[in-house]
């Protein structure tokens, strides 16, 4: 019965570190930033993605960094068409793993 | 070879006319007022003084004609180009596709019966309420019992391209119809009656003023103002102390351009 306890616990561990470690980081890459209603209309875009949140704009650079949280299985291709509805064509797109107990280093 | 000439002439007199700042109306520059802390993309004068929105920190601004900070309005995400009506500060709110109001201090949505997508400017009189609808390529013309749905995507006449500005008057609403690099004019009923400045090379049309004699527009891109008569004529061209003007303002004789480029007011007076 102990040990039955101790598995349960490990197994709610495990589950939680799932739940709460994982999240993405997306770098995306525009041309054509200097508009605010182009760039903000893009973060409005990017915001209708599940688990997107600490969406950053950098204007002068053209790069758009967020991260998407949980265990979202997020693809480039909804990244990019989300950037084509608000107008822009998508440069590059990259998706890395980001352990969220490190912490995004904007926060 | 003399067709090249005849090309090159042509093309010149093209470039000179989108260059050439000609009137007999007076606009002189007369003073700069830096925005510290502010990304602005929205200006109204109100008596003494001036409103802007600050999109990055969400919030709208309350100043002095000096630039002087007397009060701010937080958490309105997003804030575009806004309107005063009625001593109400009207805000168009570009994250939430909703439609906010200062009054007497306090901040209420006011419901779109029709849902935009990304409201980028507002304007209103005693039963009407216009919305610039960027992302749906119209305008939501909302009356009490009414809504009417002005324009719809595209390049011709009654279309319209990413409208970022509107004003409501007289009747006629006037669209800053940004991306087809024009005004367009219609009435009411969404009947389209009138373009202006297809031909004046402007780099997208972020805002638009007008007054009982003029129509003021905001050449983004181009950095200039371009001031047209109620016909659609041409009359000056504005080219100094810009820096990608993205809304303007006009009371009495003091004309406001809001640069989003380097966070500045420019003000003009004239001679009218």
């Amino acid at each position: 019965m102990k040990q039955t306890k101790i598995l349960f616990i490990l197994f709610l561990l495990v589950e939680v570190g799932i739940s709460f470690g994982q999240s993405k980081e997306v770098k995306i890459r525009v041309d054509g930033l200097s508009c605010p209603f182009c760039a903000y209309g893009l973060e409005k875009k990017l915001n209708d993605i599940k688990g997107a949140e600490n969406i950053n704009i950098d204007f002068e650079n053209g790069l758009v960094t967020m991260n998407i949280a949980g265990e979202k299985n997020i693809n480039k291709k909804e990244i990019k068409d989300k950037v084509k509805e608000a107008g822009f064509t998508p440069i590059k797109v990259e998706i890395l793993d980001f352990p969220k107990s490190s912490e995004n280093p904007k926060q | 070879m003399k067709s090249i000439n005849i090309l090159m002439i042509i093309s010149l007199l093209l470039i000179a006319g989108c260059l050439n700042e000609s009137s007999n109306v007076e606009w002189k520059f007369f003073k700069k007022i830096k925005l510290d802390n502010i990304s602005p993309t929205g200006i109204a004068i109100q008596h003494n003084f001036i409103w802007l929105s600050d999109v990055k920190n969400n919030r709208v601004v309350k100043t002095d004609l000096s630039g002087n900070f007397i009060e701010e309005y937080s958490n309105i995400k997003r804030p575009m180009h806004i309107s005063i009506f009625n001593s109400k500060i009207f805000i168009p709110e570009y994250l939430t596709d909703k439609l906010k109001v200062i009054s007497e201090s306090k901040i209420d949505s006011i419901l779109l019966k029709e849902k935009p997508n990304a409201p980028s400017g507002v304007s209103l009189n005693d039963s009407l309420i216009a919305i610039a609808d960027f992302y749906n390529h119209r305008i939501i013309l909302q009356g009490k019992n009414k809504i009417t749905i002005i324009g719809k995507e595209g390049h011709n006449k009654g279309e319209l391209y990413y409208p970022t500005d509107v004003v409501l008057i007289n009747d006629k609403i006037y669209v800053a119809d940004a991306y087809n690099n024009r005004v367009q004019v219609f009435d009411l009923e969404g009947k389209s009656l009138q373009i202006i400045g297809e031909k004046d090379c402007i780099n997208v049309a972020a805002g638009i003023e007008l007054t009982d004699k003029y129509i003021f527009v905001t050449d983004f891109e181009g950095n200039r103002i371009l001031i047209y008569n109620l016909e659609g004529i041409l009359i000056k061209i504005l080219i100094n102390n810009l820096d990608k003007p993205i809304d303007i303002s006009f009371n009495n004789k003091l004309l406001l351009v809001l640069n989003y480029g380097n966070k500045s007011i420019s003000m003009y007076n004239n001679n009218l």
